[in-house]
């Protein structure tokens, strides 16, 4: 038996081969997706060890006890001086690390955030690596990371400014490029390197974020300086830090493995087809080997060797296709993104293993009710003339409806539940995907008995145009239902997905956008350097002179205000805020969700109240009405919550008058001014008398409500394109799955072709014919992805949050369908070509 | 097959008139070398217009590559095939298409009709290929005249054997084509939905005019035609004109078929 089986198969290596593609390409993705992981975090370990293999011992401050960088909590430098005092240490140097913002061309502080300022260590404890120049030294000297350097222009020689903790400004020369090694706050924000006595005067740290030693052995050092530190040797520093970064990795990993699962989801529906298909053709063959004593466990066993062969063939070939789109990857990755380090391609034993377990799994399951169909088949049938395999009209099984009907209300329960019913939110927000799944099921069941009501609707315009080859190609879809439903299917998951993102995708650029509008009618802000707005961990006050300097242009109708301050209320830590002049209620307009809606009227909020952010309040327990205990910089003084706000700019958490924030803390530690323009007023002239005037202030940073709207929507966009390119091969999957069902086809109607030809079709009309076809297969799984795609976007939207608004992107969605249309047709040149090659007369003999 | 049709009309074949398809001097040879197969050895032979030909010989003697030959479905190694005035060889595949389209009818053993279209779309699929209008009072005559009026809305798996090869005949006709082949078409079918189909062919000849060429091996379909050639080993070995189906059968047992 396992003799014929594979001499069957050998016979058939085309389709072979085209059967196995859908394995391969999605173990390809899969096995790439970890020789590129692999490598990176290679690279990751090797980069660590050598800069963690300068270092004996290194002391970190011990795990849990600081909240924060902001935080004082890094070691003391007399825990440094201990050490530089143990017998056998050689040297010991602290590493500072801390806020030094660098200013760029245009006096401005370069980027978003702050650049970091950090230490360059001296002799053997220089773990950095200097790629230009030199280590820097004195108080006059700097050196900069490649990035930031790239990013203000900068290179060696040239002078620069860099702002100390006060804001002062201090004068450097660049004397070398530093790279800091792997750290993405570095890499993202910059980095300026300053000798350990400069960094510690530029940052205002004391303190150190770690200790490097050299000589002595871990034990002596853990010793000397107690259990409140962490004390590593260097290949446990080199691990430690390894561990950190690879977390990253593993998010990317974990990511591109969904989507790697999705795609073997097709490849599954597209080998339960092609086995399905080729069971019914070989019906005589199959009854044959019965007639001879085959059993009908050997049947079966035949078939789903065939399916491991086709498993293992597919799955091996995608692990090198893996190796090579690893490869890819890798290489796309050094070149775009230098910060990564790569170092030779990382191949794992288990990249083969779970390659290839996933490969002949996904196939071997795939083909087990078409084997089980195989056992059906009675040895009688090896004598009767051909039916047409998978023909006539399909009629639900009551089985069958019963499942879709349940599924399908269950689905739409799950989806109407999650979108309608339950609160807002991330739980709302699976409830709806559960749904998804549910009647995504429910499509799958029901498929077979809506091929044909669909192929009709979808064939309508061909039919009508396409002459007889066009009405005859619609009547071809619609002739095998349960073929053309799994083909359809397929593509189904992959436009479904899409759709779905890009209904997302629209309706928080939607939600965001309305968000703002309605409550940030602001054209203008400036900050300083933090960007944040004034929240926690922001920094800087944007000077008040600049504000008046702008509250006298003609140009503004409204500026104001955000002052900010972190305090306690109650205990805990918050941020205290106040908008000055009567912004709070006529431009920022914060939602009440309970209390006193008068507390938003201009003037309304009385001294001795605040207003709390909901989730500030929800996190401390606090409600409207009662009265907390706020620290103010002259003791605590009780204040009453007059309302809960919710909002989305960021306002503050805890707002109060502009008088009584003035009384409690005097001057603020952070704030921002909001500019509206005067109606007429073109922006682009608006934003040079901003720029102008904010010109002597080198922290102070504009920001436009368009530009921050730009940022989001091109954040989303840039987001739903990578998904968009990553389900990209579920479709290609499906596509393939396209043109091996209508190659089967095609092989099925060798004679029905022949009768055609012989009757006056053209070769030419027989190709179009077979593109038709395509076409209404890819358009109506297309279109069922498309709808799925829109209703639970639309159901997530509304489950995602409060307000948000559902926007529905017509000309992408549109633009699925059509692709997949215009796909498909591409799918079936290779299978009509082979149709239209075939000679008439020798297919009129076949059987 | 009661009713008949009246015009235009029919009788006997006009030996006078140029033939409705000849073969001039064919040959044709599968594979080359040692491995080479002659199916035909310089085969002439003309069809007059309006007959009812068939073509007999035992199996291998190259009768339905002939057909296939005359019809435009196969191409010849040398000679000539006249379709009327058309030269057949020399014409590329588009040109035999349209050939075919507009002035050949084919009627099959089995396998004869699209399983996706109901009888009338499979009567009407040549017409509709080559954009033709279907003249109404014709379609409905001919619908009549092989007893398909109730039948035309079912697909073919709805239809008995005969009734199928009937909706083939009907198909063959309604296009009016110069030459209707019709290869075995009764060989699938019991000998009372055979009498059916011949009688309709026949009476397709004498009353319309219409030019049929028959292969077939059975003596009693061969003894419905006008005359019937005989190939053996791919070349013509003898005629009978005005056969019965003795006749027939003795001619087939001398040539040792």
């Amino acid at each position: 038996m396992l003799r014929t089986t594979l001499a069957g198969l050998l016979a058939h290596k085309l389709r072979l081969l085209l059967t196995a593609v859908a394995i391969t390409l999605g173990v390809g993705f899969i096995s790439g997706t970890f020789v590129l992981t692999d490598t990176m975090e290679q690279g990751v370990a090797k980069t660590f060890a050598k800069s963690a293999g300068k270092v004996d011992v290194a002391i970190l401050p011990s795990r849990g006890a600081g909240k924060g960088p902001d935080d004082e909590t890094g070691i003391p430098a007399d825990v440094l001086r201990k050490v530089r005092g143990l017998p056998g240490v050689t040297d010991a140097q602290g590493a500072v690390r801390g806020e030094a913002a660098l200013v760029g061309k245009d006096g401005k502080t370069v980027g978003d955030y702050p650049t970091f300022g950090l230490s360059v260590p001296t002799g053997r404890l220089l773990r950095f690596d200097v790629d230009k120049g030199r280590a820097p030294s004195g108080a006059a000297e700097a050196v900069l990371n490649q990035e930031v350097a790239d990013r203000a222009g900068y290179k060696v020689g040239d002078a620069v400014t860099v702002l100390d903790h006060a804001g002062r400004p201090h004068r450097f020369s660049v004397v070398g490029i530093v790279d800091f090694g792997i750290d993405n706050e570095v890499s993202a924000q910059g980095g300026v390197g300053f000798d350990a006595t400069t960094a510690q005067a530029m940052t205002g740290r004391k303190s150190y974020t770690e200790i490097d030693v050299l000589g002595p052995d871990r034990a002596a050092v853990a010793a000397a300086v107690g259990g409140s530190y962490e004390v590593l040797t260097g290949d446990g520093l080199a691990k430690r830090l390894a561990k950190g970064a690879g977390a990253d990795t593993e998010i990317i990993r974990t990511g591109l493995l969904i989507f790697g699962l999705v795609a073997m989801l097709v490849s599954a529906l597209v080998i339960y087809n092609t086995f399905s298909i080729l069971i019914a053709q070989r019906m005589r063959e199959m009854a044959l080997l019965r007639c001879v004593g085959a059993t009908r466990r050997q049947v079966f066993g035949g078939v789903l060797v065939e399916s491991a062969v086709v498993g293992l063939v597919g799955s091996l070939l995608g692990i090198l296709a893996g190796i090579g789109l690893g490869a890819g990857a890798v290489a796309a990755l050094s070149r775009f993104a230098s910060e990564v380090p790569v170092s030779g391609l990382a191949f794992a034993g288990r990249t083969v293993v779970v390659g290839l377990a996933v490969g002949v799994t996904v196939t071997v399951l795939s083909a087990l009710l078409p084997a089980r169909a195989a056992t059906r088949v009675p040895p009688v049938a090896a004598l009767r003339s051909e039916l047409e395999p998978g023909g006539g009209r399909f009629r639900l099984g009551r089985v069958r409806t019963a499942l879709t009907v349940l599924l399908g209300a269950a689905g739409l329960a799950l989806g109407g539940l999650g979108s309608l019913q339950m609160g807002k939110g991330p739980t709302a927000m699976y409830v709806v995907a559960l749904g998804g799944g549910v009647f995504f099921l429910a499509v799958v069941t029901g498929m077979p008995a809506l091929v044909r009501p669909f192929g009709r609707v979808a064939g309508a315009i061909p039919a009508r145009l396409g002459g007889v080859p066009g009405r005859l190609a619609v009547e071809n879809a619609r002739r095998t239902p349960r073929r053309t439903a799994t083909t359809t299917i397929a593509l189904t998951v992959g436009v479904g997905l899409m759709s779905l993102f890009a209904v997302v995708a629209a309706s928080s650029k939607a939600t965001s956008a309305a968000k703002l509008a309605e409550q940030y009618p602001v054209e203008f802000q400036v900050e300083a350097r933090g960007g944040a707005g004034p929240g926690r961990d922001s920094g800087g006050v944007v000077p008040h002179a600049l504000a008046e300097t702008l509250a006298k242009r003609p140009e503004f109708a409204q500026v104001f205000e955000v002052l900010g301050k972190d305090t306690e209320i109650g205990g805990r830590s918050v941020t205290v805020a106040s908008l000055t002049g009567r912004a709070l209620g006529t431009v920022l307009k914060p939602r009440i969700e309970a209390g006193s809606e008068a507390a938003l009227k201009p003037g309304g909020l009385q001294p001795g109240t605040v207003l709390v952010d909901k989730l500030i309040a929800n996190r401390n327990g606090l409600s409207a009405g009662r009265t907390v205990q706020l620290k103010t910089a002259h003791g605590t003084v009780p204040v009453k919550i007059a309302a809960v706000y919710t909002s989305p700019a960021p306002v503050g958490e805890v707002l109060v008058p502009e008088a009584d924030f003035r009384r409690y803390f005097g001057a603020p530690g952070q704030s921002a001014i909001y500019i509206q323009d005067k109606d007429g007023v073109p922006p682009e002239a608006a934003r040079r008398v901003v720029e102008d005037a904010a010109r002597p202030y080198p922290t102070a940073k504009v920001y436009s409500g368009a530009e921050f709207e730009e940022s989001v929507s091109n954040a989303i966009d840039m987001m739903l394109m990578i998904f968009g390119g990553l389900l990209g091969l579920a479709i290609v999957i499906a596509l393939f799955g396209i043109a091996n069902t209508l190659t089967l086809s095609v092989v099925e109607r060798t004679r029905e072709s022949a009768l055609l030809r012989a009757l006056g079709l053209t070769r030419r009309q027989l190709r179009r014919m077979l593109s038709v076809e395509a076409l209404v297969m890819a358009v109506i799984g297309a279109s069922t992805g498309v709808v799925l795609g829109i209703a639970f976007g639309w159901a997530a939207t509304r489950a995602m949050a409060e307000g948000s608004v559902f926007s529905l992107p017509y000309l992408q969605v549109v633009g699925f369908v059509v692709l997949a249309g215009a796909a498909g047709t591409v799918a079936a040149v290779m299978p009509a070509r082979r149709a239209a090659k075939a000679s008439i007369v020798e297919s009129l003999a076949t059987d | 097959m009661t009713s008949t049709f009246t015009s235009p009309p029919g009788g006997a074949p006009d030996a006078a008139k140029a033939p409705a398809v000849a073969a001039d001097r064919v040959s044709k040879v599968y594979g080359s070398g040692d491995a080479a197969v002659h199916a035909l050895r310089g085969v002439s032979v003309g069809f007059a217009d309006g007959a009812f030909t068939a073509i007999m010989g035992p199996s291998g003697s190259g009768k339905s590559t002939l057909m296939h030959c005359l019809a435009g479905l196969d191409t010849v190694t040398e000679g000539r095939i006249m379709l009327g005035d058309a030269e057949l060889t020399g014409l590329n595949d588009r040109q035999l298409t349209m050939l075919r389209r507009e002035r050949v009818g084919f009627v099959f053993q089995a396998f004869n009709l699209l399983p996706t279209l109901t009888a009338e779309q499979n009567i009407r699929l040549p017409l509709d290929l080559a954009g033709r209008k279907v003249e109404r009072a014709w379609f409905d005559r001919v619908v009549d005249v092989v007893g398909l009026r109730e039948r035309l809305g079912h697909r073919p798996s709805e239809l008995s054997g005969g009734q199928q090869q009937r909706v083939a005949c009907a198909r063959a006709i309604v296009a009016r084509p110069d030459v209707i082949f019709a290869d075995e078409p009764t060989g699938n079918l019991d000998s009372r939905a055979g009498a059916e189909v011949l009688g309709f062919l026949r009476s397709s000849v004498r009353e319309m005019g219409q030019t049929i060429v028959m292969v077939t091996h059975d003596p009693v379909a061969a003894s419905y035609a006008d005359r019937v050639v005989f190939l053996r080993d791919g070349e013509i070995v003898s005629e009978i004109v005005r056969p019965t189906p003795d006749a027939v059968l003795d001619r087939l047992k001398s040539l040792g078929a």
